[in-house]
């Protein structure tokens, strides 16, 4: 083979980093192999798995990494159990297996739609659910969902362990509670229980490689005679980051779905949002959106709901 | 750093760059330039390749993340003697080429399809379509092709 190109992927890579700064990359086979290289690397190192999101982040110069440290091969965090309280998914588990895996995507329904709005199947395929919760974007797909299900995010050290509830894990904007030296090993889910529906509604200008304008989880539960027993209603994208919408939860915990409860649910919601003009909508369109797309959410979590009785 | 792949059934002992992507090594090592950079951000599938049998965008993946994998790109997919496979044909015949950016994209995409789902509906079609991108063929004469393709594996 001819040499010719040889030092051309060097050059193109050199702007990313001063040329005095060695690049570095460790595939990594333990848990406790990446939290030491962590702790002694901190925020040098970047954690690399599926590289959805951090292979564009780095050419851009988000990012500038010295290690790359490589996850996908850790057994331990590919693990998936299901149990009758819980469930616990492994941080690589994939959007793929989250879309298609029947044990999951029965289970947690409003998780397998949104994992199958993320990017095409090319993301779908390698894309992970720690990498998405960890990449903490206001518009991450998975984030809704996983609230609604009160997700609990589990995180690994040279240090220990520590678990954090979703919504004290995310802090802002792409910002989480984790520290350098962690690693996110797995999430735990609470498991639905009977009579209860959920969904997730994604709005966008098309219905593929859509970027979200507003994304919202809902899940309710209802009681022996039909009115809600419980309702979890959480959004991304109208926000520096994902949230529980916990007044709307409230206006809508004991009725039995009203026309005038839901619009009054809508109206709470929208007004704990604080979403931005940008490129991709007006913040005032995704205001005025919420309560819709709530109100088709609720009727969707309904009927899914009573046919699970 | 040393990477180990194999690429369309060829073993590879490279020496690359440790943040290189496999999109920079198929195609500035290996002199492998079906695949194409388009985007380099994942967006617009014509980098697709086939790392075991999965379809990826390789502008997004370390080369070094691959260590050990079976690489398919769309010079295998015709093989050593240049006979399109059923789906290239098809493409070709119905149109679904036009200016060529995209099709080895495609054709990566829609053979990993194929080989999950013997025939796919139209809505799977679109669905694996989602990440790519074609901006002057349109996705209509594509999605014959496919349906075509699947067609003839089905009455050989």
């Amino acid at each position: 083979m001819d040499e010719a190109g040889g030092g051309t992927t060097a050059q193109r890579d050199a702007p990313r980093l001063p040329s005095t700064v060695e690049r570095a990359f460790v595939n990594a086979m333990h848990i406790e192999q990446a939290t030491e290289l962590l702790a002694e690397h901190g925020s040098d190192a970047c954690v690399l798995a599926g590289g959805t999101d951090i292979m564009v982040q780095y050419p851009r110069g988000e990012i500038t990494p010295q290690l790359l440290l490589h996850v996908r091969e850790i057994r331990e965090l590919q693990e998936t159990s299901v149990a009758d309280a819980d469930t616990r998914l492994g941080a690589l588990t994939t959007h793929h297996e989250l879309a298609t895996t029947p044990a999951l995507a029965n289970r947690h329904i409003s998780l397998s739609e949104a994992a199958r709005t993320v990017g095409g199947r090319q993301t779908q395929n390698v894309g992970t659910i720690g990498g998405n919760v960890v990449n903490a974007s206001p518009a991450a797909d998975l984030l809704p969902p996983l609230l609604c299900s009160n997700a609990r995010v589990t995180m690994r050290s040279a240090r220990g362990e520590r678990t954090l509830a979703l919504d004290e894990f995310l802090v802002g904007r792409k910002e989480t509670a984790l520290e350098a030296d962690e690693l996110v090993t797995e999430l735990a889910l609470d498991a639905p229980g009977p009579r209860t529906g959920e969904v997730y509604l994604k709005v966008g200008r098309r219905g593929a490689m859509e970027v979200a304008l507003a994304g919202l989880a809902a899940r309710i539960e209802l009681d022996e005679s039909g009115a809600v027993a419980d309702a979890r209603v959480s959004v991304c994208a109208v926000a520096p980051t994902a949230f529980r919408a916990t007044e709307a939860e409230q206006a809508l915990t004991g009725t039995t779905l009203e026309a005038d409860t839901v619009a009054e649910a809508g109206r709470l919601l929208a007004e704990r949002a604080s979403p931005i003009d940008d490129v991709r909508a007006t913040a005032s369109y995704r205001e005025r959106v919420l309560p819709r797309l709530l109100g088709r959410a609720l009727e969707i979590c309904h009927r899914r709901a009573k046919g699970r009785a | 750093m040393s990477l180990a792949i194999s690429v369309n059934g060829t073993r590879h002992e490279l020496d690359v760059d440790p943040h290189a992507t496999l999109l920079d090594v198929l195609r500035e090592e290996l002199a492998l330039t079906g695949a194409k950079e388009g985007c380099t951000e994942g967006e617009c599938g014509a980098c697709t390749v086939l790392v075991d049998g999965a379809a990826v965008d390789a502008c997004l993946l370390v080369a070094l993340s691959v260590e050990g994998a079976e690489i398919e790109t769309v010079e295998g997919v015709s093989g050593d003697s240049g006979v399109l496979s059923p789906l290239q044909r098809e493409l070709v015949d119905l149109g679904g080429v036009q200016c060529g950016f995209c099709t080895p994209g495609l054709v990566m995409s829609l053979t990993a399809l194929l080989r999950e789902s013997s025939s796919p509906s139209r809505a799977q079609i679109e669905e694996t379509l989602a990440g790519n991108i074609c901006r002057c063929t349109g996705y209509a004469q594509v999605i014959e092709a496919v349906e075509a393709a699947a067609a003839q594996k089905a009455t050989p």
